[in-house]
């Protein structure tokens, strides 16, 4: 409709400094998102939020540790998000395991799964490596290497097959009918 | 020419008769669709007539009685309400209704509402009222019986009270035209302001105005005596409610009307005024407000669409009762455009009642959700109606809502401007419930082949839709029609514009603008990216996975925490102390039987006994 | 001639309201983070928020309600706006009556409510519910404070009550109104969703209720709505309550509604701060809780209000 190209840019800019998180606080890292939205180092200078809704998310926070369970919840999460979309995993356990590597219902590799953007390394991260994470997504953002949610669309043939592997075929549809009654039958006892 | 009034009133019974004969599917829709356009089209007719002199007149004399029938500015509008939304719901009817039996007794009780609006004289003010209560009667025994009766015992107690008051009057004036009775209650007005003696003393004026307070209050469904309304409503053809909720409720807002045209100077010299209003008016304007809040709060915890929108039409009726109640030319006028709108989203409201039920055959919202992608025009109409209710300007309930609160709020009345503002939240209340549960979020499986509004019923829907949309936008037209009752300009302005001197409402610039912000607003929206359309169960829900098996959508007890507020109000109920003091009734006349009227011969030879003695000891 | 000026007017009024109305968001984010010790964003950070939304390369609809209702929240907004007396300039002052501008406050809210409700999401439906219970909560102190105003000035026209002001002295000077004000403001927290009355929101408990499934534009679309609405109700409080400003002190016309805007800018940006201080030390409250508390102290305040301007 109209040439936005000349107004890029801005919205590079604007993408940059407006990070909406929704945070995934499933593991340990969860502990360190409240330093960092609060007075010691107070995220928000960044123009970041954090945000419960995926739809209007930007940065998607994997804090800590995934399990098969959390995995299907990620992935349908990650996929609600609007393109383009970050993903930032906190700590060695998303990168290879960390602690958990021999634990048979730990995810090692979450890069086989989703795309990710940037992982922190540490045991757990420090507040101040995990806004140094967010200084380097910053920077990635503004090259256009930050470029996760390309690489989800272009190979999701790959990605879907991995996620398929681990819970197979169907498991959306499988996981709806477990979780649904389980919270209506709990509803009918009262 | 002399007759005309006459096909006006006698016209739909006719046809309903015919229809009811002749048996035949597709005839009887006919002859009654025909039934209900004749009176339309000479109430068109007659607005000719009455631009040139100031009413039509007709009497009749029967057996020894006048019955006489007059159309002038007042009746003429009300007829035309009925005229409109009677044609709708037949229109409507031609979809749902089942049997000839239906046609006739729901052209019966139009004949009835007709006769109401164009009687001249309380006695065939009477009879056409009970017509009109017999055949909805009837109308609702087919389908619920229990419901029929309740309606039906308060409509005799209204009835009754009707009839004392007539008889009261006929005692003392000894004539029944409207003329007559409303002169000597001018005169006796004029006499007790000089202090001399008047024909009815004042207790006797407190009961007639009691009386017929209780026989309108019945009809018209005011607190606390609605409570025949949401089981009668509910359990009937919904089409036929169109007609049983828009037209025959406003007879009763006519009868208020009519208590102010017979004694209204008298009432007002006897008890004096508050500000600028009256002091009995007080009490029809507080019954109103008081039914606004019950009906609106009811309605907003039904389960049962048709129950919530029975309540609600209590609720809007309470708006008219407040418009009147305050009694200034202008509330009145504020009053019968509400009367007018009532009709037109309440009629509408109702055939899409009827749509829903005549398409899946489910009454609860338990049973529903997601048809707004399976019936748009029925969608399109609700957004209609639902904007209309809820005073969302530019539409037909904004401008006769805002008139009202303009006249109450200008008499200095605070506890009642509460209230309305209270009524118009509530409003917004259980519309939302209605909308959610039946348009929106997942479908059940079982209505995913529900078909649109069958065409009689989308012409009906249309016809009442558009009014809605124009008499919002050019509020003028109807203010004008209502300044020529009063004979003055009481709401100037042109026909896009109500000017009450002390407040403006301007339908079109409100209408333009709406339009400008719209585009200005569309203009960003297609800028941005181009949407992808995503099925109802792509939604968040903490990230868990959604399917179609599991509904989601909250039906049931949408607004818990607004029934736990009001927990301990919700204790007290009209409905149940009515039947309290039915089944006492019923208890007391069982010990009667039981122990006095025990059928034992000897027993009734000591009751006989016991009051010769008691003669004989007091001396006859 | 008169149709451009008109729009020419209507235009740069919209596109100060907006601008304002960003850097009132600013302005909230900013001084709740000073109240909680942080630096805080730059002020601007809601226009780059708005932005980022705009230019989301994907975005999702549930259908034509979805699409229509959020267009429908802001046209309706920019309707208000339009209606509101903004010094001598408004467009539609004349037709600016009272009970039009709390209606047409509102009807925003209803566009939003259909296109979150149409998406099918719970927390949607939920959100609903709890956004109508709050403002059947605020009506009743609400419309006693409107009816405590309409019944002291014996008009309805907010033009006019805001040209006796500039006689009279502001509203809050006479007691019935004081009262009125007082109940007024405590029904503006809610108004703009802000704690202990963001009930509706209520982000962590309920995800954002009726926002959570807007995302992309459709969220851009909002969130300049929200700015707009924000102008227009502070704009509404300062003209009925805080005696609006109409300056002809100076001689060129320009100058005067310059003049005129820096006032209302400060009487805005004074009612802004009370709602932000108020929010910033409370934590949130229940549904009924909200409805016990409107129904009780704001009620009989604002009741008082009304009893006392009737009499």
């Amino acid at each position: 409709m109209v040439d936005w190209r000349l107004f890029e840019p801005l919205f590079e800019f604007a993408r940059r400094k407006s990070l909406w998180i929704v945070a995934f606080c499933t593991g340990c890292g969860g502990i360190e998102m409240p330093p960092l939205m609060t007075s010691r180092y107070d995220l928000e200078r960044f123009g970041m939020m954090p945000n419960p809704a995926p739809r209007m998310a930007d940065l998607f926070l994997i804090t800590g540790y995934v399990t098969p369970k959390t995995l299907k919840r990620i992935i349908i999460t990650y996929e609600l998000q609007p393109d383009p979309k970050y993903v930032m995993a906190h700590g060695s356990c998303p990168l290879n395991g960390g602690v958990y590597w021999d634990a048979y219902n730990a995810i090692k590799h979450l890069d086989k799964y989703i795309p990710v953007d940037v992982i922190i390394a540490g045991c757990m991260p420090r507040p101040e490596a995990v806004m140094d994470g967010i200084n380097k997504i910053m920077e990635m953002i503004e090259k256009g290497t930050a470029d996760g949610w390309k690489r989800y669309k272009e190979n999701y043939e790959y990605y879907r097959k991995n996620q398929d592997e681990l819970f197979g075929e169907g498991w959306r549809e499988k996981e709806a009918r477990r979780w649904i009654p389980w919270l209506m039958d709990r509803k009918k006892e009262e | 020419m002399i007759n005309e009034l006459m096909i006006i009133i006698f016209a739909p019974l006719l046809a309903g008769v015919l229809a009811w004969i002749f048996d035949v599917k597709g005839i009887r829709e006919g002859v009654a669709i025909i039934g209900a356009a004749v009176p339309l089209a000479y109430l068109i007719q007659a607005y000719q007539t009455l631009a040139s002199q100031p009413s039509i007149q007709y009497s009749i004399v029967l057996s020894g009685f006048k019955f006489e029938f007059i159309l002038y500015h007042l009746s003429w509008v009300f007829a035309m309400i009925a005229g409109v939304v009677g044609f709708a719901a037949v229109l409507g009817m031609v979809s749902t209704a089942k049997d000839s039996y239906e046609w006739l007794f729901a052209l019966m009780s139009l004949t009835g509402v007709y006769g109401v609006f164009l009687a001249d004289d309380l006695i065939s003010f009477f009879i056409f009222w009970e017509i009109m209560t017999f055949a909805s009667f009837m109308m609702v025994l087919k389908y619920n019986r229990k419901a029929s009766l309740k309606y039906f015992l308060l409509s005799v107690l209204g009835a009754y009270a009707m009839l004392i008051a007539i008889g009261i009057i006929y005692a003392k004036v000894g004539a029944f035209d409207f003329t007559s009775v409303q002169r000597v209650f001018y005169q006796d007005a004029m006499r007790s302001v000089m202090g001399s003696d008047t024909l009815f003393s004042r207790n006797e004026l407190l009961l007639i105005f009691g009386l017929f307070l209780t026989a309108f209050g019945v009809k018209a469904g005011t607190f606390p005596l609605h409570v025949w309304a949401p089981d009668a409503y509910s359990e009937t053809n919904q089409s036929y409610t169109a007609m049983f909720s828009g037209v025959l409720s406003k007879a009763g807002v006519y009868g208020m009307l009519v208590i102010y045209i017979l004694l209204g100077t008298r009432l007002m010299y006897e008890f004096g005024n508050i500000g600028a209003a009256p002091k009995f008016g007080y009490v029809i304007a507080f019954l109103g407000g008081i039914t606004i809040i019950v009906g609106g709060l009811l309605a907003a915890l039904q389960e049962d669409i048709r129950k919530l929108f029975a309540y609600s039409s209590i609720s809007q009726i309470g708006y008219i009762l407040v418009g009147i109640g305050v009694g200034t030319a202008l509330s009145i006028e504020a009053a019968i455009y509400h009367a007018i709108s009532h009709a037109l989203f309440k009629g509408l409201f109702f055939l899409i009642v009827a749509t829903i039920i005549h398409r899946t055959g489910k009454t609860q919202f338990k049973d529903m959700g997601g048809l707004a992608e399976k019936m748009p025009v029925t969608f399109a109409m609700a957004f209609v109606a639902i904007l209309s209710l809820a005073g969302i300007p530019p539409l037909v309930g904004f401008a006769s809502k805002w008139l009202i609160f303009e006249a109450v709020i200008h008499q200095n009345m605070p506890i009642l401007g509460g209230m309305l503002f209270f009524g118009s939240a509530i409003g917004f209340v259980y519309l939302i419930r209605f909308t959610y549960a039946v348009w929106f979020g997942q479908r059940p499986t079982e209505l995913d082949d529900t078909k649109d509004a069958p065409l009689p019923l989308a012409i009906a829907m249309g016809i009442l839709a558009l009014l809605n949309v124009v008499f919002g936008i050019a509020p003028g037209i109807v203010a004008g029609e209502l300044n020529k009752i009063f004979g003055k300009e009481i709401i100037q302005g042109t026909i896009w514009e109500l000017n009450l001197g002390f407040g403006r409402y301007n339908g079109l610039f409100i209408t333009i603008w709406l339009v400008v912000g719209i585009l200005i607003a569309a203009v960003i929206y297609f800028l941005g990216a181009k949407v992808r359309r995503v099925p109802v169960t792509d939604t968040y829900q903490a990230g868990n996975p959604v399917t179609m098996d599991y509904n989601l959508t909250i039906r049931r007890n949408f607004f818990l925490p607004l029934k736990e507020t009001l927990a301990f109000w919700l204790r007290m109920s009209f409905d149940r102390l009515y039947q309290d003091i039915g089944s006492w009734v019923e208890d007391l006349a069982e010990t009667l039987r039981h122990y006095i009227y025990n059928g034992n011969v000897q027993a009734y030879a000591w009751y006989l006994a016991a009051i010769l003695i008691i003669l004989a000891l007091w001396g006859v | 001639m008169m149709v451009i000026e008109t729009a020419l007017k209507a235009l740069l009024i919209l596109l100060y309201a907006t601008f304002v109305g960003f850097m009132f968001m600013g302005i909230i984010r900013i001084v709740t983070a000073r109240i909680h010790r942080r630096v805080g964003p730059p002020i601007y950070q809601p226009i780059l928020d708005t932005i980022k939304l705009l230019s989301k390369k994907s975005s999702i609809t549930h259908g034509l309600i979805y699409d229509f209702g959020i267009i429908y929240a802001l046209g309706a907004t920019i309707l208000a706006l339009m209606f509101i007396p903004l010094g001598g300039v408004s467009i539609l002052r004349a037709y600016g009556d009272l009970i039009l501008i709390t209606f047409l406050l509102e009807i925003p809210m209803l566009g939003i409510m259909f296109a979150a409700m149409s998406s099918g999401n719970p927390w949607a439906g939920l959100g609903a519910q709890r956004a109508l219970l709050t403002l059947l909560a605020i009506q009743v102190p609400l419309g006693f404070a409107i009816v405590a105003l309409g019944e002291f000035y014996g008009t309805f026209s907010t033009y006019q009550i805001v040209m006796a002001q500039q006689s009279m002295g502001w509203s809050i000077t006479s007691l019935p109104l004081l009262l009125a004000a007082v109940a007024y403001d405590l029904v503006l927290q809610a108004m703009f969703g802000k704690e202990p009355f963001d009930i509706m929101i209520a982000p962590g408990e309920i995800s954002l209720g009726p926002m959570v499934e807007f995302g992309g534009k459709h969220m851009g679309i909002l969130q300049i709505q929200h700015a707009i609405a924000l102008f227009a109700e502070t704009l509404f409080f300062s003209n009925i309550f805080l005696g609006g400003a109409v300056i002809t002190a100076f001689a060129s016309p320009i100058i005067n509604t310059l003049a005129t805007l820096v006032v209302l800018l400060i009487k805005q940006t004074a009612v802004l701060m009370v709602a932000i201080f108020i929010g910033a030390i409370f934590p949130r409250f229940t549904i009924d809780q909200a409805a016990r508390f409107y129904w009780k102290w704001p009620t009989i305040i604002a009741a008082a209000g009304a009893i006392l301007a009737a009499l």
